[in-house]
């Protein structure tokens, strides 16, 4: 086979986001459930945190709207942070028809990304309607355009640090034929130690100190606390540094695996 | 009639059922290990978000972390319970669905019961798990442990899993008329394990009669369990003895249910396979 040196065509991954997002559009019942139990969580989480501060003292520099904003807007983060966008390659690894895809004249991982993507994007989309539900349970504070920015970039970050990590989930498909509860162990933890449950100045001293460093806050906590202004300008470069190292040593331990993982694909098939 | 050798029959297969089911599960030990792992950490960050919650605000609607740690033990080991003994029921519209529903009725034994006792890859961890848990609990939230307690709280477990086993069935049922109920039943055990973890009061009144009347989650762990710790806060002023109601709520369920799913067993054609 010749494979000369291609010149970089960007049109099939445009396509593969497209297709993606034409996938998605077609389940329309699960995009109902999905709003559905949007405005069943913000009504609980209005709810509950309304309770609560009506029978205790309000805590330091969290007042009651602040919470409320912090937890829809982690709520609407969930919509675009909590899919799992290379679970393709966990499928395709899964049933063996990777191996046609090795064949095809594109580059496997940037096609994943590009599936993702246009899946992910599908679902950013969702945030509009979502939003509008949520407005008519809870009153979200806006923060000043700079905050926001700042914010917009965060999240950004946490986006590549949950990307990297489903990733590296999926690619332990060469390896294991069953990770669902992996998946869903590690699901449930983002939940918890990344703070959308819970924001993460709540834990207990000694805890807190573990989970500040753990991937999990760089995806919700970090920029959470950005948009409620817990994290002020004077920490943003530390804790955005601090996201970016986490994208550095988990596209490392990515890319590793999958160079790994490709050459006994290659075993296997030979 | 159902007569007593078709009863030893059917405890038979069942007894059958579970030591299948057990072998199956310990033969993948490390996909068992994980699942169990994930039964703890399914239910132990529902605690400790509850926990790191009531640490910052000690009291919600005058319950304690002490009496939401019981709250929560009350339903963990009601749907534990369910999911032990009844989990296959959800697998029925997905069975219809298929087709492979239509090789349930062509055998001589009762539909549901061969779609409960058909062997899947079941271990009675989670039950294991919350009753340890309830234990726990029990003790740590200081309520008065007596003979009554002891009487009446198997009676409310297993009223609470014929409650969960009423909705379930009822959804499943749905499926003999609708191809999709997965949607369905996902919001439903949303509005279960997220809306039981707190007392009912804290909820508006449309939310406390849905859960009081429409689907009777509450009568899972919020009235039994406001009954055991002596708390005030019952809605519609009603008696705190209603706690003491959910066996007879979870029986009348649960003959609701399998009536509607009589009826829906008597109209199913297939799907045309």
């Amino acid at each position: 086979m010749t494979v000369g040196r291609r010149r970089f065509r960007w049109e099939p991954y445009a396509e593969f986001a497209k297709r993606a997002i034409a996938r998605e559009a077609t389940y329309r019942f699960d995009v109902f459930t999905e709003l559905a139990s949007v405005a069943i969580r913000i009504y609980l989480l209005r709810t509950v945190w309304v309770a609560l501060y009506a029978h205790n003292a309000e805590p330091r520099g969290l007042p009651l709207h602040a919470i409320v904003t912090y937890s829809a807007v982690a709520l609407l983060m969930g919509l675009i942070l909590d899919r799992d966008q290379t679970r393709a390659l966990y499928d395709r690894l899964h049933d063996g028809s990777i191996a046609t895809d090795f064949m095809k004249p594109i580059s496997v991982p940037l096609s994943f990304f590009a599936d993702g993507t246009g899946e992910v994007l599908f679902h950013a989309l969702l945030v509009v309607p979502a939003l509008c539900l949520a407005l008519l349970f809870v009153h979200i504070d806006v923060p000043p355009a700079t905050v926001f920015a700042v914010f917009v970039v965060s999240f950004f970050l946490g986006y590549c640090v949950g990307f990297l990590l489903n990733f590296i989930l999926n690619c332990t498909a060469f390896w294991t034929f069953e990770n669902s509860a992996v998946q869903l162990i590690v699901t449930w933890l983002t939940d918890l130690l990344g703070g959308q449950l819970v924001p993460l100045v709540f834990f207990p001293a000694a805890l807190a100190g573990i989970v500040d460093v753990l991937p999990f806050a760089a995806m919700f906590s970090t920029p959470l606390l950005i948009y409620v202004g817990i994290i002020g300008p004077d920490r943003y470069l530390e804790v955005m540094g601090f996201q970016l190292v986490w994208i550095v040593v988990l596209a490392t331990i990515a890319t590793l695996m999958w160079q790994a993982g490709v050459k006994r694909v290659v075993v296997q098939g030979g | 009639m159902v007569s007593g050798a078709r009863v030893r029959r059917m405890a038979g297969l069942y007894g059958e059922y579970w030591r299948i089911n057990v072998l199956t599960s310990l033969e993948y030990r490390a996909n068992f290990l994980l699942w169990a792992a994930f039964t703890v950490v399914y239910h132990g960050s529902a605690v400790a978000a509850l926990y790191i919650m009531l640490r910052e605000f000690p009291s919600m609607n005058g319950w304690t972390f002490r009496d939401m740690a019981f709250l929560y033990g009350l339903w963990m080991v009601a749907h534990a319970l369910h999911n032990t003994f009844f989990s296959n029921v959800d697998g029925i519209p997905e069975r219809i669905h298929e087709g492979d529903f239509d090789r349930v009725l062509i055998r001589p034994v009762d539909a549901l019961f061969q779609i409960i006792a058909t062997p899947g890859q079941l271990f009675p961890d989670e039950l294991i798990l919350a009753l340890l848990y309830f234990a726990f609990a029990t003790a740590y939230s200081g309520v008065r442990v007596d003979a009554a307690f002891v009487l009446l709280v198997p009676l409310v477990v297993i009223g609470g899993a014929l409650i969960d086993l009423g909705i379930n069935l009822t959804i499943a049922t749905l499926g003999f008329w609708f191809i999709k109920v997965d949607a369905l039943r996902w919001l439903v055990l949303q509005l279960e394990q997220e809306f039981t973890r707190y007392p009912v009061a804290i909820y508006s009144r449309g939310v406390r009669l849905l859960l009081t009347f429409v689907v009777p989650f509450a009568f899972m762990n919020y009235f039994p369990a406001a009954y055991f710790l002596h708390k005030g806060d019952n809605l519609f002023s009603l008696p705190p003895a209603i706690g003491l109601l959910t066996p007879v709520i979870g029986i009348v369920l649960v003959l609701l249910a399998y009536a509607f799913w009589r009826a829906g067993l008597g109209r199913y054609q297939g799907v045309g396979h």
